[in-house]
Parts: structure tokens; C-alpha cells; sequence
């Protein structure tokens, strides 16, 4: 007998909390409540699954009594530090959100109502409500339909939106939804790290007044007047720190008014100066030995060139520097063990760097000017030095969230499951050129860049993220669709057609966990 | 797909216009002006690009990186080929073509999908400018030193910047180094007025029929070009944008030429 979703949903969260619980090789002490006071020192280490994390701050340890990152300055009890825990890669893992579900029975101000449910207007206090953040990690994002300038002016988008699917309920709510009297659309998102920010900033190569993808105005800095990078928002709505810190304030902590000039300058300081990376791992050991590979570790990180372009054999994405290639074996079996983990890392990156596939119809890779479909490799497009990311504006679509490349639950008369994301119908407008590779009509979970800019080509179009701390902060992608690296990694060999071998997916997540 | 680019018979439908058939270039005519399904093959370095034309295969190009002056088409897309028949050796199994000029047909084609695999015989017999993976740390085509940002003593009073495009289209990824030296130029010359000019242009092709951009493409590729700058916070100035019809220049030699905007920039008084 098939039970109701409802009741399913309700036994498999439970059942992830109990293993969760029973997993956890962390102590709870590491979360870190608003207004708690503990200085957060020059240098701390976070154990995770696959070992531990280090988190730098350049400028020594930090009182943070008092510090608005840290305190409850807004009107629901949250801080920065709620979604953005130095445990977890300053950012939060859907093992903690799960965690403190199970520690406060739901009553965390993670959990509010605003983001923290899938629509403000369910029940609280029932998982159902809070389905996207147990299961995927994901919070709410509201944004204004059709979109606004940085000046406010409305924008005319290029593309139509319809709700064709709305499982969270908020997208077709009279209160919250499209056709509300604020029209809003609800995209669910995972929280980026908020560390290494001197990458995620940077105004090297790259950046410049008008957008290399696509010819289009850069978003500037209001205080400087000078074009961003763009990179540090999945959607490049926030062009800064304090721009960013201003929207987080008023949305997700619920500030009544604004930050001030203080609050906002002590927040992005301390954003500027934080690095964060994984600096052991169980298998293979420390990752920051003073002969270790040079990419590893925060300080590596603190210490190295923002913006530099890496896909390249002379600065490299991230430099091994030869180190663990070829090990040697000694009659211990613990550090031949030690030593095979390292080879694998050290092979996973080759795996990164070198192993060519054809990317095809990825929009704003294969658009500008590399071809469709290009041979190439993974550093391609996460080619920035130290990071992983874009060096330029790094919005592209791989197919994470616009179909049909976008992971669906499969619908069939033997399973009750449903989908849990939203769906949307976008529909390029008469006279306006149809997507290159989705054609006029394009369904999509989140629509990415495209709710920012009303243009059809970056629709499902994702900001690339950095690939730092990724042990400390699963699930992966935007919209928390891949639950661990091998997800992440199955992801690119299904969507790629890469052919990937068990050794090369196993080297590679290795890699990418020792980031 | 809208009736612009529908392939009818023989005859070429564009911006709703039947074109007459003019007269076919001679057979001793070097220059190949079609339109056609790209075709990508695999080679032991990096991919090459060809197309079929009248039973012929040419080479278009290799794959390289954004610096390359010319960038592969798509599949998924037909692409209009404008180019010369050059005395090179065959290049991957095609009479190689050069100059010459792509332009991605926006319309989607899902019939354009060959992906040859790599042979033996038709791997390249040079070192590609660029690996198909990481670079050597330089950039395949960008050998030029970098842009001296001392400004000279003394900056012309105006200035005038050639926008090329690619048939029907607007402004892309490989327009922001124009713009960007547009908005330079006009901030260190305080500038007065900004003077646009788009065009609109036609492609004779080898069999003689005529093909025609969008008919206000002229006028969106002006007004586009005044907006981005705008957009970049160039608002002083004063704008007029104009566009003119050129399409009946069309001759098949060297037609993408006349596919362009150009951006006059006039010194205010403080930058004389």
C-alpha cells in the first residue's frame, strides 16, 4: 500500500534527521547563534564528513560582540553568521539546517517564515512548510516581476513567465505570488559562502565597463562608480558587498530600515578578510603540509592573486605544483594509504584540468565565440585561479535548473513522489530573437540571471560558484540538486555525454573535496 | 522557425521578402558565399569546422579561443558563409576558405547536428594557436602589447568607431572592446555630441540569390549602441542616431563589410 505524500515526506525527514544525528562528527557547539560573543579567532578548524575545515582571518581573531554580522540586527532573530556559519564554509550545509531542526524542534529564526518556509503564508512549525530548506538547503528568494533597475525603473523583459508548476504554493498566492499585488516570483537558492571575497570582487581580468559575454553595461559600484565583477550572487544582482549586505539585511534578517554606514562597513571588512577552505582530509591527511601542493588551505588562498585566468599550463586553476603525482610506498599501510588518497586528488585534478569533452549548447560558453559544441575541458569555464569560478561575469547555463537537462523527479503510475522545485513556462517575446539552443519557449526550475536582466538568453543562466570549502557545505548547484560531489560529478557526465570512468569520478570528487 | 528563414524550393524566403535571382557568380569565381549546416570534426588536438557547399566540403575554421578572428559557428544553427577560395592545402578534408566570414543564422536548425569523428588522415598538420585544453598562459590571437593607458597630449576632436556585425545581429560578446574604447575615448574628451549611424546590408550568395538583414536591423543596431552607452552612465552628451538601407550594395564580394554601425565621437569644449 502506497502511503500519502504527504505522510512520505514527513517519514523520509524524520529518517534523515535520525541519520543525520547518529552520523554527526561534529559537535553541536560549532553552530553559531547570533549575538553568542565568542571571538571567532585568527585561525579555527571545523571537523565534516570528509575531514576538516579551515577558516582564516587575515586580520586576527575577531570580537564579535557586538558585530553586526554577528548579532540579531534585524526583526526575526537571525544574523549573517545563521546562513553563513564558519563551520560550514561560511555558508550552511543541509546537515546543519537539519541538525538545528532536530536541536530547536523548528523554532531556530533559521527557519523563518519569510525565507525559511516555502511560502510565508503555510503553517510553520511542520517540515512540510520547510521542505526546500530540510531537503535541499535551499531558501526563498522573492523578486520583483517584471524586474527593476539598480535606480528602480522597470525593466521590459524580453520573455513572458507563466507558473506551470508551484508545489511551495507561493508562486500562484494571492498574497506573495505573480499575480499578487506586488508581483513576485519565489525561486529557492542555496546561500553562497561568504568568504575568499577579494576573488569573488575582483576588478582584474575580465572585468571591464561592458559585459564580455554579451556586450551589455556592467553593474557598477555605486560608491565608486567603477564596473564589478559581477560573481557574487547566483542571480549578479548585488554588484558589491554592501550592496549585497543591504539586500541580505532587509530580506533575510528583516531589518526595518536600513544597515547603517558603520554596520555596513564593519561587515564587509569583515568579509574581506575571511578565507575559508578544507585543510585536511580523512583519507589523504593534511592538505597544508609546508611542502604540500600550493592550492590547498585558506592561507594559500589569503596569499595568492585574484582575477588571474588559470586555464592555462603557466598559473594553473589550482596549482599542484607536481606535488602527489607519483607517492612512494613504504611497509606502513597507513601512509600508503595516505599516499594513494593523495595520488587520487592529484589525478582528479588532472581530471579537472585536462580531460577534454564537448560542452554543448551552454549559453554564454558556446555563444561567445568558442563554437558549438567546443572540446574542452573543465577549466574552460571554471578557469579563475585559486576559485574555480569565471574570472568574468560568470553566468552561464549548464542545464541545472532550465529543461531538460535539469534534474526532475521521475513521474510514473508506481511512485507518489512529486516534484518539489517550481516550474515555469518562459516565452520569448514576438520580435525577439529565440534562445540559440532552447528555442522560443523554455521551461525552467529558477530562471536565473533572467529575472534580473529580462533578457532571453540568460534564462536558467546561474552565476558559477567557488569551489572552495564544497566538503563542509553540501548540497551542490543553486538549487541544491546535486546531494553530494558524485551527484555533482554524475551531473556533468549525464548532462556532457563525458564518459567519465568510476576512477576518473572518484579522482575528481576526491579533488574537489580537498578544495 | 518564423517565415524568415524558411529554405522553399530553391528560393531563399528572408525578412518576408522573395529576393529575385540575380546572376550566378562564374565557376572560376573564387569567393563561396552560401548558406549551410556547419559540420564539426574531432581531431587529435582541436576540432575543425567545415561546411558543405554544391557537393564540395570547405574548411572554415579551427577551434581556438575568443581572441581568434574568426570564431566557429553552432550546430543546432546554419550558418552563412562569406569566403575565399584559398590555394592552401586542404584542411581536414576541406578546400580551405580564406578570409572568411560566419555568421550564425539565429533561427534554430535542429538538422544541422554532424559531428564527424577524428581520423588519422584528416588530423591537422600544424600546431593549433590554441590546445582544446588549457593554454599555454597566452591567449591564441591576442599577441598585441597591451593598450598604453597613458593618453596622448593631445586627443583628436573627433573620433569615429566601426562597429562590424555579424549578419542580423545586434551586439555580442565580441563587441565589448569597441564599446569599451568608445566610452574611453568620449569620457577623456568630454564629449558634446555622439553621432550613430546603423546599417542595414545584404548577402549576394554564389548562386546568385540575395540575402536581406532584418528590415529595421539598421535602425536596432543604432539605437542599441545609444543605449549601451547610456547605460554605462555616458549620458552628457548628445545623441543622434540615425540608420540607412544599404542592402543594395550587395555584390557578394565582401558584403559583410557593409553589415556595420559607426559611432562618431565629437570633443566637448573642455576636451579639446
Amino acid at each position: 500500500m502506497i502511503k500519502s505524500h504527504s505522510t512520505l515526506l514527513a517519514l523520509s525527514l524524520s529518517a534523515a534527521f535520525v541519520a543525520a544525528a547518529s552520523l554527526s562528527t561534529k559537535s553541536t557547539a560549532s553552530w553559531w547563534s547570533p549575538g553568542q560573543g565568542t571571538p571567532l579567532p585568527e585561525f579555527a578548524t571545523y571537523d565534516n564528513e570528509q575531514g576538516q575545515l579551515g577558516v582564516l582571518n587575515t586580520s586576527g581573531q575577531l570580537d564579535t560582540k557586538g558585530h553586526p554580522f554577528f548579532e540579531a540586527i534585524g526583526t526575526n532573530g537571525r544574523a549573517c553568521v545563521t546562513c553563513h556559519q564558519p563551520s560550514d564554509a561560511m555558508s550552511l550545509s543541509v546537515r546543519t539546517i537539519r541538525e538545528r531542526w532536530t536541536a530547536t524542534g523548528g523554532k531556530d529564526p533559521l527557519f523563518a517564515a519569510v525565507d525559511g518556509m516555502n511560502c510565508p503564508s503555510l503553517p510553520p512549525g511542520d517540515p512540510r512548510s520547510h521542505s526546500q530548506l530540510l531537503d535541499r538547503g535551499l531558501f526563498r528568494v522573492a523578486l520583483p516581476w517584471p524586474p527593476l533597475r539598480a535606480d528602480g525603473t522597470r525593466i521590459d523583459p524580453e520573455f513572458t513567465i507563466e507558473v506551470v508548476r508551484d508545489p511551495g504554493g507561493c508562486n500562484m498566492d494571492p498574497r506573495y505570488g505573480l499575480n499578487s499585488a506586488t508581483p513576485t516570483i519565489s525561486v529557492y537558492r542555496r546561500p553562497r559562502p561568504v568568504a575568499n571575497t577579494k576573488y569573488t570582487t575582483h576588478q582584474n581580468f575580465g572585468v571591464g565597463p561592458f559585459i564580455g559575454k554579451n556586450g551589455m553595461p556592467s553593474a557598477t559600484d555605486p560608491e565608486t562608480g567603477k564596473p564589478t565583477s559581477m560573481n557574487l550572487m547566483s542571480d549578479a544582482r548585488a554588484a558589491t558587498l554592501a550592496v549585497q549586505a543591504q539586500d541580505a539585511a532587509s530580506t533575510h534578517l528583516q531589518l526595518a530600515g536600513t544597515l547603517s554606514a558603520a554596520q555596513t562597513a564593519r561587515i564587509t571588512a569583515f568579509e574581506r578578510q575571511v578565507y575559508i577552505a578544507q585543510v585536511a582530509r580523512r583519507d589523504a591527511g593534511s592538505l597544508v603540509e609546508p611542502d604540500g601542493p600550493p592550492a590547498f588551505g585558506p592561507r594559500n588562498l589569503a596569499a595568492d592573486d585574484a582575477g588571474v585566468l588559470g586555464n592555462n599550463t603557466t598559473r594553473y586553476v589550482f596549482p599542484l605544483a607536481g606535488k602527489w603525482t607519483h607517492l612512494p610506498r613504504t611497509g606502513d599501510e597507513t601512509e600508503n594509504a595516505r599516499s594513494a588518497s593523495r595520488e587520487s586528488i592529484a589525478r582528479g585534478h588532472d581530471v579537472f584540468m585536462f580531460r577534454t569533452f564537448w560542452i554543448r549548447d551552454s549559453m554564454h560558453l558556446n555563444s561567445v565565440g568558442l563554437g558549438n559544441p567546443v572540446k574542452r575541458t573543465c577549466a574552460t569555464c571554471h578557469g579563475m585561479h585559486m576559485t574555480g569560478m569565471d574570472t568574468a561575469n560568470g553566468w552561464m547555463d549548464i542545464g541545472t535548473t532550465n529543461l531538460p537537462w535539469a534534474t526532475e523527479v521521475p513521474l510514473n503510475p508506481w511512485t507518489e513522489a512529486r516534484p518539489q522545485m517550481p516550474l515555469f513556462r518562459v516565452t520569448c517575446k514576438p520580435g525577439v530573437r529565440p534562445h540559440p539552443f532552447l528555442g522560443r519557449v523554455i521551461y525552467t526550475q529558477d530562471p536565473g540571471r533572467g529575472l534580473i536582466s529580462g533578457l532571453c538568453n540568460d534564462v536558467g543562466t546561474i552565476v558559477m560558484e567557488q569551489f572552495r570549502g564544497l566538503a563542509a557545505r553540501a548540497p551542490y548547484f543553486s538549487n541544491g540538486s546535486a546531494a553530494t560531489l558524485r551527484e555533482l560529478a554524475d551531473f556533468y557526465d549525464r548532462r556532457y555525454n563525458i564518459g567519465y570512468s568510476e576512477q576518473e569520478k572518484q579522482d575528481l570528487v576526491n579533488f574537489l573535496g580537498a578544495l | 522557425m518564423n517565415a524568415r528563414h524558411v529554405i522553399c524550393g530553391t528560393a531563399l524566403l528572408l525578412a518576408g521578402l522573395l529576393v529575385p535571382v540575380a546572376a550566378v557568380l562564374g565557376a572560376d569565381e573564387p569567393r563561396r558565399n552560401f548558406v549551410s549546416c556547419p559540420i564539426v570534426r574531432d581531431t587529435a588536438s582541436v576540432p575543425c569546422w567545415l561546411a558543405e557547399y554544391n557537393g564540395q566540403l570547405y574548411f572554415l575554421t579551427i577551434q581556438s579561443d575568443v581572441t581568434s578572428p574568426v570564431t566557429p559557428p553552432w550546430l543546432g544553427h546554419r550558418v552563412l558563409v562569406e569566403g575565399t577560395v584559398s590555394a592552401e592545402s586542404p584542411i581536414c578534408g576541406g578546400i580551405v576558405l580564406k578570409p572568411v566570414h560566419l555568421s550564425v543564422i539565429p533561427e534554430p536548425d535542429a538538422s544541422c547536428n554532424t559531428m564527424l569523428p577524428a581520423e588519422e588522415r584528416y588530423n591537422l598538420t600544424f600546431e593549433p594557436p590554441r590546445p582544446p585544453g588549457p593554454s599555454k598562459g597566452r591567449l591564441a590571437f591576442d599577441n598585441a602589447p597591451p593598450p598604453d593607458k597613458k593618453s596622448p597630449a593631445v586627443l583628436p576632436s573627433t573620433r569615429d568607431f566601426l562597429v562590424p556585425y555579424d549578419f542580423d545581429a545586434l551586439v555580442g560578446f565580441n563587441h565589448a572592446r569597441v564599446l569599451t574604447d568608445m566610452l574611453e575615448f568620449a569620457r577623456a574628451v568630454n564629449a558634446r555630441d555622439v553621432e550613430i549611424v546603423g546599417y542595414r546590408a545584404a548577402a549576394r550568395l554564389s548562386n546568385g540569390q540575395v540575402m536581406l538583414e532584418e528590415s529595421d536591423i539598421g535602425k536596432r543596431r543604432a539605437e542599441q549602441l545609444a543605449m549601451l552607452l547610456q547605460g554605462a552612465n555616458l549620458k552628457s552628451p548628445a545623441y543622434k542616431v540615425t540608420w540607412r538601407d544599404e542592402s543594395a550594395r550587395a555584390s557578394g564580394i565582401d558584403d559583410y563589410a557593409i553589415r556595420r554601425a559607426v559611432v562618431t565621437v565629437h570633443a566637448g569644449e573642455a576636451g579639446r
